[in-house]
């Protein structure tokens, strides 16, 4: 009975996923088409100053972009096209826009997995311990700095820990090391500022939702029956309110992923120089590579899809009290 | 259960009386709240500087070819400059002066002046965006509840593929294909920050069309228009209000990290263009980088503090 619910849901959550997919792809199309600029322009402005008639230069690149053929047209060709992995190719750096991506995203992978586990290990904690310790000291000076660590720019705070660490003390490399390989202890301490400038925001704002989902939990009467039956205090909190506040922790934690996170990773690239794929689209952006900057805004989309997806899924194993009908 | 019923009624908000009483009470309960108090002052203090600020600052864009990398008042660096004539490096030590009080840039523009302009932009993007943001929000999640049915699917899957956007991602993309003009910065963040308002409002007003008060109205033959306009919107007021000032934060940084990452409009001097510009000024003038990231951060700080203190306020089940 559980199973057969269990597998539909997945299919429709499947379905549904696939929908908002298609609805993302549309939008991008759209955009791209509306904007002002095209790919032509840059070409323009270069044959234009050799000499080279306009008119044909756009009419030549338009055949090859495929922008004279009807719109319906080129809709269906872009979707095709993605769905095949052929998202382009980069004029600035001369090769397939898949082959950048493969290329760069471990960079931008081990920044935004370090952050989030810094930020999940020791967020959960600091939550915890304000929860069980409410209205004290510690709590409310806990509270204070989460507030300020939620409020601070991430890349003016990683420019201020390189002014301090980096300019005036010399304790890091201003800039990340490209060469180091990427498991290596060197390449660890390359990462510690990248990963507390982009992981403090994050870890103040996991230190007040766990601070929140322990406190509504602390108050339930399964924690006054645990006590009761004279459950000793670490495992109350620990097996029984901390595991029930988990489940909306991860769900915030996800949802962060795409809202926060992938932004915050995009400028801490930018600020120390990591190449992921953020530092890959804010040089496409200079660069104008169009198929390059629309490709990692995909990127980033798509991967918090299947996040959500994943989470979805993954629920439904985890809480035996969900049921989607 | 010891408080008495009038101990109890005294905490809520009254039920009769005009508005204004209304005001005052929540205004009782926010002036509780010392943060909260500090924010709104800290954003009062904001808006003056931005507003006639620029009346007593010299043009930001302004050079002093005298007072390069002039440091703020009360410090003194030493500058190494190569004299061609000797063939020689000289250090000279400067100290600032009260000409430039916040000091200069390596350009040698006032550092003051540049970031009174800053706040200007800052508050211009962060209201008007968030403006913009919220009425399209409010329209997409009371239509969404009040419509229903097929609307409310439509609306709620292009809200949830909205979502799935990452904001900034989304954001760079858009400024990128269109060009960085400000309004059109704005016009950004507005058209793609409402997500999440539609759907908090969308919930919110989803449980009041089933409240009484909704029904009586119906039933002495109310139309659409004056049951969306007369109770809904009046009951998720306050939840807008909520909304939009923890809204303006994240439109403040958001145009800031544009800015940053030079997706900026170059015309107008933002706190995040600075900010960029002292990143590649670390070793010669530090200022330039800290002193408009403290003002965001104390900006952003202050809405923080403000909109947390707006929502216990507006909250009957927190006492404050």
């Amino acid at each position: 009975m559980r199973k057969s619910w269990l597998r539909d849901y997945i299919i429709k959550r499947l379905l549904y996923s696939i929908v908002i997919a298609w609805g993302i792809l549309t939008i991008t199309f759209i955009l791209v088409r509306v904007g002002p600029s095209s790919p032509a322009d840059k070409y323009l402005a270069n044959l234009a100053a050799k000499g080279h008639d306009p008119a044909q230069v756009i009419a030549a690149i338009e055949a090859r972009y495929g922008l004279d053929k009807p719109i319906l047209q080129q809709y269906g060709e872009y979707m095709l096209n993605l769905l095949q992995g052929n998202w382009g190719w980069s004029l600035s750096t001369s090769m397939p826009v898949m082959e950048l991506i493969k290329r760069h995203w471990i960079y931008s992978f081990q920044l935004i997995l370090l952050s989030s586990l810094f930020a999940a290990v020791l967020g959960i904690l600091i939550g915890i311990y304000s929860a069980v310790r409410q209205y004290t000291k510690t709590d409310y000076a806990f509270t204070f700095l989460s507030f300020i660590g939620i409020s601070i720019p991430n890349f003016w705070l990683g420019v201020m820990l390189i002014l301090i660490f980096s300019v005036k003390l010399g304790i890091f490399k201003t800039y990340y090391d490209t060469t180091l390989p990427l498991f290596s202890l060197a390449n660890l301490k390359a990462l510690v500022l990248p990963v507390i400038t982009l992981g403090t925001g994050m870890l103040a704002a996991y230190v007040r939702y766990t601070r929140s989902a322990m406190l509504e939990n602390l108050r339930k009467p399964f924690v006054v029956t645990a006590r009761a039956k004279g459950l000793p205090e670490h495992v109350v909190i620990g097996k029984h309110v901390f595991r029930n506040a988990l489940l909306p922790l991860v769900t915030i934690i996800m949802f962060d992923l795409g809202s926060i996170v992938f932004g915050g990773a995009y400028l801490t690239e930018i600020v120390f120089g990591i190449p992921g794929l953020g530092q890959v689209s804010f040089n496409a952006i200079f660069a104008n590579d169009y198929p390059v900057v629309v490709a990692i805004t995909l990127i980033g989309t798509l991967v918090v899809l299947l996040v959500n997806l994943t989470t979805d899924i993954i629920y439904t194993y985890l809480d035996p009290r969900i049921r989607y009908d | 259960m010891t408080e008495t019923p009038k101990a109890i009624a005294k905490d809520r908000a009254p039920l009769s009386g005009g508005g204004l009483r209304l005001i005052g009470y929540y205004w009782r309960r926010l002036t509780r709240n010392r943060l909260a108090v500090f924010g709104l002052a800290f954003i009062i203090f904001l808006a003056l500087v931005a507003i006639i600020g620029p009346f007593f600052t010299p043009d930001p864009t302004e050079v002093d070819f005298e007072a390069k990398n002039l440091p703020p008042v009360g410090f003194t660096i030493t500058h190494s400059t190569y004299d061609i004539k000797t063939d020689q490096f000289i250090t000279t030590r400067v100290s600032g002066n009260w000409k430039h009080p916040l000091g200069t840039d390596r350009k040698g523009r006032d550092m003051l002046a540049m970031i009174v302009s800053g706040a200007r932009v800052s508050l211009q993007v962060g209201l008007l965006a968030t403006g913009i943001a919220i009425i399209i929000g409010t329209i997409i999640g009371v239509m969404s509840a009040y419509l229903g049915d097929w609307v409310d699917n439509a609306l709620m899957r292009f809200t949830d593929v909205m979502m799935t956007f990452p904001f900034f991602l989304l954001l760079v993309l858009i400024v990128f294909i269109f060009g960085p003009s400000l309004a059109f910065i704005v016009l950004a963040i507005g058209l793609t920050g409402w997500t999440g308002t539609a759907r908090m409002v969308r919930s919110e007003s989803l449980s009041l069309r089933t409240r009484e008060f909704v029904m009586a109205a119906k039933a002495l033959g109310a139309g659409d228009g004056w049951v969306v306009f007369r109770h809904l919107i009046p009951n998720v007021i306050s939840l807008i209000i909520v909304i939009a000032t923890l809204s303006i934060p994240g439109v403040i940084l958001a145009e800031a990290a544009l800015s940053f990452i030079g997706l900026g409009d170059p015309t107008v001097p933002s706190w995040g263009i600075i900010l960029e510009e002292g990143q590649h000024s670390l070793t010669t003038a530090w200022w330039v980088a800290v002193e408009p990231g403290i003002m965001l951060f104390l900006t952003v700080l202050a809405f923080n503090f403000l909109g947390d203190g707006l929502r216990d306020a507006f909250d009957p089940k927190s006492s404050v």
